[in-house]
């Protein structure tokens, strides 16, 4: 008996092993990759514009103005729509012949409403599971599960109608994870929330790439919003890639600190700029802005208010909104 | 699930589960989706609002066959066809039955953006066109032909010997027939009228007034040619201006009695009732089927 019992422990062990190596075979493909990808819309709108790059696992920001070319990215990686010319491919997969392969891989949050009102979020996520392809009995379950990971518990057997904004962004989220993606593409997760409810959604998208191995990518015109959970950024302007690098290099460039006196501003500009610091009057002239360099900033800061004996009401560190960055970027030369 | 509760050493929280379990295939979502669909047109998993119409449409389409089967059991005559049953209530029945649940299967996921959410799962652009016709075909199929069946049971548990229930049955089958092809082609028109607009009361108003203008103006035509007795030209074609009396022409050009249903025996006319019927029911799966392509790259 015991000889033919042998093998029987080391079964575990075998699969134990051959799923380490499937995850490490996972994290070192690329989640996103494309190269040229060009999409023309007739007569001559160009909404991607050779778009070449890279996304690795973990949690990506997609920055672009609006009008940048994120949705028609989105749209080409659905495998929705054609590129007019380069290559897409998401988690090894090629966007215009496996689309719907790849869509079961993904789990895609829209920008907009996409709710309906007179079901509850429990049905609605379950129906929405199963069109993932989950059976039914599963799709229940998942459904259940995810509306609790989003933070829905008994609210889950209301009519969506019934609820506020941030519930009904929980539901978009709960309904792009029902299906157990590889990838998530959150399309500005945070419009329409208040600053508590934006904090909370972004900690819940940074648990859901930190705790679930999930990756994401999370559209956004907001940099100091997503910054805050990203690993890496990416930058898009016109359809093109501005940056792609990751988050420390990006806040670099993107940090400022503003500064407001009651009064004195005029005196307190020329002050920073005789003593190397390039301040920026915001448009209404009631702030100052002063790029981040690192901690002696606040020091030369502070001691120019100091000997100027100005009345200082406001020290605070900033980001760029992502125009700004661009501008930032356009003037360095960082493309 | 408890190893990695207890791995992980949280108590209230299981954390995120993989699903590694088999997948559905695209046919196997088309079938849930026209599933889910089919319930809805009866607003079974909706509220009690959402069961009204169909529920009157159901009961109203099954009274003249509960009377009149009551009627043969008592000794009467079989008085409705199973071909053209009552033909104003059916007519007035599929209208009202379309006009409410169409909407409910297209136009509520327009009004509310929900479609952006199909097309991001592993159904085609297609299918989910495909699913809601399906679904309305059965139901419509299910309207159409339970009030046949309630009558052909009431009669032949009436009449006596094989060869008079085998008559009921030989009258039957192209009843059941003519049925198929209302729910065919009604379903498909029903379907692309509504998925015009997302209003839900613009896309009822919509196929109700198309669908009653062009039979009022059909039967309009066919009473001014002389009615339904009438043998020229113009009565034979008169048929020809709404779905409903195109589809009584194909019946009557198949064979069916000409004086029980809605139009003037088209004759030699016969086939152009036949190939309206094709054109309008591949005109309007183009439509559909374009109206879905559109909003998928939208």
């Amino acid at each position: 008996m015991p000889p033919t019992e042998a093998p029987e422990p080391s079964g575990p062990a075998q699969a134990v092993i051959e799923t380490a190596v499937v995850e490490t075979a996972v994290i070192e493909t690329a989640v996103i990759e494309t190269s040229g990808l060009t999409k023309r819309y007739p007569p001559n709108v160009t909404a991607l514009d050779g778009l070449t790059v890279r996304v690795a696992p973990g949690v990506t920001g997609l920055v672009g103005a609006n009008g940048a070319g994120k949705s028609t990215l989105i749209k080409i990686l659905l495998g929705l729509i054609p590129p007019t010319s380069g290559q897409a491919q998401v988690l090894g997969h090629d966007c215009q012949s496996s689309g719907e392969k790849i869509r079961t891989l993904l789990g895609y949050m829209p920008e907009h409403d996409c709710l309906p009102p007179d079901v509850t979020a429990t049905e609605f996520v379950t129906h929405l599971g199963r069109m993932s392809g989950l059976p039914s009995t599963v799709a229940k379950e998942r459904a259940a599960e995810s509306l609790r990971h989003v933070g829905l518990h008994e609210e889950r057997y209301r009519l969506i109608g019934t609820y506020s904004t941030g519930m009904k962004q929980r539901v978009k989220l709960a309904q792009a994870l029902v299906g157990d993606p590889r990838l998530l593409l959150l399309d500005e997760p945070t419009n329409g929330l208040d600053p508590a409810g934006r904090t909370a959604m972004l900690e819940l998208i940074a648990r859901i790439g930190a705790e679930f191995g999930i990756s994401i990518v999370v559209a956004s015109h907001l940099l100091g919003e997503i910054e805050r959970i990203c690993d890496h950024l990416v930058a898009i302007e016109a359809g093109r890639l501005l940056r792609a690098d990751t988050i420390t290099s990006f806040t670099q460039v993107s940090q400022v600190l503003a500064v407001e006196v009651e009064e004195g501003m005029v005196q307190l500009q020329q002050e920073l700029q005789a003593r190397g610091l390039v301040a920026t009057a915001q448009r209404d002239h009631r702030v100052l802005l002063v790029p981040l360099g690192g901690d002696d900033t606040y020091d030369v800061v502070r001691d120019a208010v100091a000997d100027l004996a100005l009345p200082l009401c406001r020290l605070e560190q900033r980001r760029h909104q992502v125009e700004e960055l661009f501008r930032d970027d356009e003037s360095s030369e960082h493309v | 699930m408890s190893e990695t509760t207890t791995a992980a050493g949280v108590i209230h929280d299981l954390g995120y589960r993989r699903y590694e379990g088999p997948r559905l295939g695209r046919a196997q979502i088309v079938r849930a989706l026209t599933w889910h669909s089919f319930r809805s047109c009866f607003g079974i998993g909706r509220g009690v609002k959402a069961k009204i119409v169909p529920i009157l449409a159901i009961v109203a389409m099954c009274l003249p066959a509960f009377v009149n089967a009551f009627a043969v059991a008592r000794g009467n005559a079989r008085l409705f066809g199973y071909d053209v049953y009552v033909p104003s209530l059916r007519v007035a029945v599929v209208i009202i039955f379309l006009a409410a649940q169409a909407p409910e299967l297209v136009s509520r996921d327009l009004r509310n953006h929900v479609l952006p959410l199909y097309f991001s799962r592993p159904l085609r652009r297609d299918d989910y066109p495909l699913a809601k016709y399906l679904a309305l075909t059965a139901a419509l199929l299910l309207l159409i032909e339970v009030p046949l069946l309630i009558l052909y049971v009431g009669t032949i548990a009436s009449v006596k010997g094989g060869s008079a229930v085998w008559g009921q049955t030989r009258a039957l089958i192209p009843g059941l027939g003519v049925g198929l092809m209302w729910a065919v082609l009604m379903a498909a028109i029903g379907l692309v009228l509504a998925s015009l607009t997302g209003r839900r009361a613009y896309s009822t108003g919509i196929v109700a007034i198309s669908c009653v203008l062009t039979f009022f103006l059909s039967l309009l035509l066919i009473q001014a040619e002389g009615g339904q007795t009438a043998t020229d030209t113009g009565a034979r074609v008169a048929g020809l201006f709404s779905p409903f009396t195109i589809l009584d022409g194909v019946r009557v050009w198949l064979g069916g009695n000409p004086t029980t249903g809605l139009v003037a025996n088209p004759g030699h006319f016969g086939p152009l009732y036949g190939l309206a019927a094709v054109i309008l029911l591949a005109a309007s799966l183009g439509g559909l089927a374009a109206r879905y392509r559109k909003v998928s790259r939208s």
